[in-house]
């Protein structure tokens, strides 16, 4: 059991698929305006990861190598779709939110991704906890992102006022980068410094040395 | 003379140096008008950028820089002097650390950290204007280009292609050239962020495309009319996000010419 719960807490944030993989990044850039989205969008992409990676799982034995990308986008697609319908059924206010960003799961990099390296070559069970795991790990740093924009940008959490801005009595003024999608590079950006500061491991190589030389006078 | 000009470009400190005396004049010009006040935002602005330096240069064990001076000062001849002082630290403090520190400090990074944070106050904050150049700003700036010029600090190439991008784009767009309105209104941001010898080009040929597209997004951004202060400083970042590219092509195209020529 212990081997097989690795696969949750691994993806948490010793092999995060946003910060150490960095998949998954254009949704993350998007939805996380609001605290709201973020977690819809965080829920709506756990259960499309974690149906798909047991579903291939499953059938990974019989799907054909050269159409697996097809098969898998077919799975992942069917999915999807049955996720827009029942948001657009019971959220329709964050569905429109949302716009085409559930949409878009399909082509997020981080649900082919598992497909391709976890599920196609490992049990339905252990493919389930990875894909929970990653849409965990996901989830994290999407609400995070989203609770540091809600809040800095709006004043508020999940909608409710927490800081009241300037315009209605109190002190505080929204910061209006927060609402564009600049800030939320710089907050993942932050977020991975201070995850590679401290998980030295991390730490990619780099690419160029600077060469020390002595410059002729 | 020469030995001076030598011994400041020999040394990063002396960059800095050099810098800030350029930048003397225009500070005491914009600061003329309400002294105690800009005294206030000065000391403020000098120090979040020096605390901040300081912080980094212990905890990457690198020597303290004054670095964070001339991107202080530079900050406060741009922005209005009405700007709330926790506004002026948040922004300042942010641009240092996102645009300089952590790509290890001036040098390496590849953009203005100065521009930095008056893109981020701009962004953040849309209430903020930034003030429209004077004239005597523009005829102050003049000593301080002449003297970073004849240190080779900033480059004539990049200055004649901003003109020249400029000129050049409203000539096309039909509107009318007045070289003094424009003087004024490019003079501090030309020298001071466009020119900036960290974030403009450092090939020859990519200086020229540098300061042709930076003129070019000025007048873009401006919408065609005489450049404003916002529109200078959004070219100026934009342009710099560039130079790395420009000058990774310039090379190339370079070695590619060789290598037909003589190869």
């Amino acid at each position: 059991m212990t081997s097989n719960l690795r696969h949750i807490t691994d993806p948490l944030i010793q092999n995060n698929p946003i910060t150490l993989q960095t998949l998954g990044i254009c949704s993350a850039l998007a939805v996380t305006t609001s605290l709201s989205t973020a977690l819809v969008m965080s829920i709506a992409l756990t259960v499309v990861l974690c149906l798909a990676s047991a579903l291939i799982s499953l059938i990974r034995n019989h799907i054909p190598n050269v159409i697996r990308l097809i098969v898998q986008i077919i799975i992942i697609a069917s999915l999807v779709i049955v996720i827009d319908e029942v948001l657009q059924a019971f959220a329709f206010e964050i569905s429109r939110q949302l716009s085409i960003f559930v949409g878009l799961i399909v082509t997020n990099c981080l649900v082919l991704g598992r497909a391709e390296a976890f599920a196609m070559r490992n049990a339905v069970w252990p493919s389930m906890l990875d894909g929970l795991g990653n849409g965990i790990g996901y989830s994290l740093i999407l609400i995070i992102v989203g609770s540091i924009r809600e809040l800095l940008g709006a004043g508020s959490l999940l909608g409710y006022t927490v800081f009241i801005s300037r315009a209605d009595g109190g002190w505080f003024e929204p910061l209006g980068l927060m609402q564009l999608a600049p800030s939320a590079f710089f907050i993942i950006g932050l977020l991975i410094w201070a995850i590679r500061t401290h998980w030295t491991a991390q730490v990619a190589a780099p690419k160029f040395a600077i060469k020390t030389s002595r410059v002729p006078r | 003379m020469r030995l001076l000009v030598r011994s400041a470009r020999n040394s990063l400190g002396g960059v800095t140096l050099a810098q800030a005396t350029a930048l003397v004049l225009p500070v005491v010009i914009v600061a003329q008008a309400q002294p105690s006040r800009y005294a206030i935002l000065l000391v403020t602005a000098l120090l979040s950028t020096l605390i901040w330096e300081a912080v980094f240069a212990a905890l990457r064990k690198y020597p303290f820089s004054f670095h964070g001076l001339t991107t202080a000062l530079i900050f406060v001849v741009m922005i209005p002097p009405t700007l709330p002082l926790w506004q002026l630290v948040l922004m300042l403090s942010l641009g240092v650390i996102l645009g300089e520190l952590i790509f290890g400090g001036r040098g390496y990074g590849f953009i203005n950290p100065a521009v930095v944070a008056l893109c981020l106050l701009v962004f953040s904050f849309p209430q903020v204007q930034l003030p429209p150049a004077s004239q005597s700003l523009a005829l102050a700036v003049v000593p301080g280009a002449v003297w970073l010029l004849l240190l080779g600090l900033i480059s004539a190439r990049v200055i004649a292609g901003t003109v020249l991008g400029i000129v050049g784009l409203m000539f096309l767009g039909g509107t009318g050239v007045h070289i003094l309105t424009i003087g004024t209104a490019l003079g501090f941001g030309l020298i001071f962020l466009i020119c900036d010898p960290t974030g403009a080009a450092a090939t020859n040929p990519g200086r020229w495309i540098y300061g042709v597209l930076a003129g070019g997004l000025i007048i873009l951004f401006s919408g065609g009319q005489n450049p404003t202060a916002d529109s200078v400083v959004f070219a100026a970042i934009t342009a710099s996000v560039f130079a790395p590219l420009i000058d990774h092509l310039v090379v190339l195209g370079h070695a590619k010419w060789r290598g037909v020529a003589h190869g």
